[in-house]
């Protein structure tokens, strides 16, 4: 009895879109940097990126978790010492992507650098602290005693507390700033748009010493309380009541 | 405003010389319309840029062929203009005394002498006062914050420095570069404006001078790749 190999009519197309998977597998290859740190009392946490997102969100666990997706040619570092965490992105990576995603203790002071990509802070309690270039930054549930956002192109959304005898900063060059604050709120309020309106909402009434110009708005919202200050060239201030 | 109209008035927008109507006709115009946006921004790129341009003399040459024509179109000029007085007078017929003619000659070496030490004196003061005021409207809303002429010095050697290190850069990144670049830049023109408009504006020089920090940050930021 002879016995013969049937060919398989789908044999070659097969072998070739394998030979295809795997060469763009290659190419879009990711590299993970993933990392536990125990968390002592107000931790201070600094992320510094270049191009991509970084998340940071408080959770209930002792421990900062740091999840980073990179491309092959970045190289993430982390720096230890005492309180002091620091997670940067080589300058000479070849400025490939890294997205992070941080989980820490809603006590943990936060500073956050990058150039390009979305930033976004939920839940924190530590000092605030956001320099970036290109970049919309989201900041969520903060009852922060300091916040100081400072970008060159893109907006701002603060969502939160303010303490008393804090400091809160925010300045764009081009870019909607949005505050949303409890009614409760107290501040003492500086701010400035240079081409655009500033729109204090509900916060009109009650609004005390108000000096109003052109391109500014300054006075106390239920007197004295912390300083805000709001700055942008080319967008809006707009404050909502929650 | 059309985009026609935009690209007329682009380069008194640039140069801050327009009116506060005509100013914000533009902004609105530019919040609606994509493509002059980026015309904009090229053309605020290609100002910054040619700052930095090398400056190159004319070899004498170039000079001499300058003079040269000068000269000459003076001298076409000013023979036209003697024939055609000379023409006009003699279409009139005038008959004067030799006293007659001593007499206006000395009343016009007068007259001459009176009127020039008057303007040499009033052009003198106007000079001196434009001056004054000039110097003094730069020093209240520039040169009175100390720091400015260093952050200018800064900012040119970073501006070098930034130069040099672009062409490793990525697109994207450049891209981010000069799209902020332009924002900054717009806000120190625009603030410039705004100073021009009204030079007792405190807040606009407070924003002015925040601005040029910001170009400062922006370009140490970069520098670094």
């Amino acid at each position: 009895m002879r016995v013969t190999a049937r060919k398989h009519p789908l044999r070659l197309p097969a072998s070739f879109a394998l030979v295809l998977f795997l060469c763009a597998s290659q190419a879009i290859s990711w590299e993970r940097f993933e990392k536990t740190y125990k968390a002592k009392d107000r931790s201070h946490l600094t992320i510094s990126n270049i191009r991509g997102q970084v998340t940071v969100a408080a959770w209930s666990k002792r421990v900062i978790s740091v999840r980073a997706v990179t491309d092959p040619e970045v190289d993430v570092e982390d720096e230890v010492s005492k309180e002091e965490i620091e997670i940067s992105v080589k300058k000479e990576s070849k400025l490939g992507r890294a997205d992070f995603e941080v989980f820490a203790p809603a006590d943990t002071s936060v500073t956050i650098k990058n150039v390009i990509g979305k930033i976004e802070v939920r839940g924190i309690n530590g000092h605030v602290s956001v320099k970036s270039f290109d970049s919309d930054v989201r900041l969520i549930g903060i009852r922060a005693p300091s916040v100081e956002v400072r970008i060159t192109g893109g907006d701002i959304y603060f969502d939160g507390e303010l303490q008393e005898e804090g400091d809160y900063s925010f300045q764009s060059m081009k870019g909607d700033i949005e505050m949303s604050l409890p009614a409760s709120s107290r501040f003492r309020l500086k701010a400035r748009a240079l081409s655009e309106n500033i729109n204090l909402g509900e916060f009109l009434s009650n609004f005390k010493d108000m000096i109003k110009g052109s391109k500014e708005i300054s006075g106390s919202y239920r007197n004295d309380g912390p300083k805000l200050s709001i700055t942008t060239y080319a967008g809006r201030i707009l404050f909502h009541k929650k | 405003m059309g985009c026609n109209q935009f690209e007329e008035m682009i380069s008194d927008y640039i140069d801050g010389a327009l009116e506060t109507g005509e100013h914000t006709m533009i902004e609105r115009h530019l919040a609606d319309c994509e493509s002059c946006r980026a015309l904009r921004d090229d053309l605020l790129q290609l100002v910054h840029f040619s700052r930095h341009l090398p400056e190159h003399t004319p070899s004498n040459a170039v000079w001499t062929a300058i003079q040269t024509q000068v000269k000459a179109e003076r001298r076409v000029g000013l023979r036209q203009r003697v024939a055609r007085w000379m023409a006009r007078l003699e279409e009139r017929n005038f008959s004067l005394s030799l006293p007659q003619l001593a007499a206006g000659a000395l009343a016009l070496i007068l007259v001459a002498v009176v009127l020039s030490v008057v303007l040499r004196r009033e052009t003198g003061q106007s000079l001196e006062t434009a001056s004054v005021t000039g110097a003094s409207a730069i020093n209240k809303n520039l040169l009175s914050y100390p720091d400015l002429k260093q952050i200018e010095e800064r900012i040119s050697q970073l501006e070098s420095s930034v130069e040099q290190r672009k062409a490793s850069w990525t697109l994207d990144l450049r891209q981010a570069f000069e799209r902020n670049l332009a924002y900054v830049n717009q806000s120190l023109i625009e603030c410039r404006q705004q100073i021009n408009g009204h030079p007792e504006d405190k807040v606009s020089e407070e924003l002015m001078l925040n601005a040029y920090r910001e170009k400062v940050r922006l370009l140490e930021g970069f520098e670094a790749f």
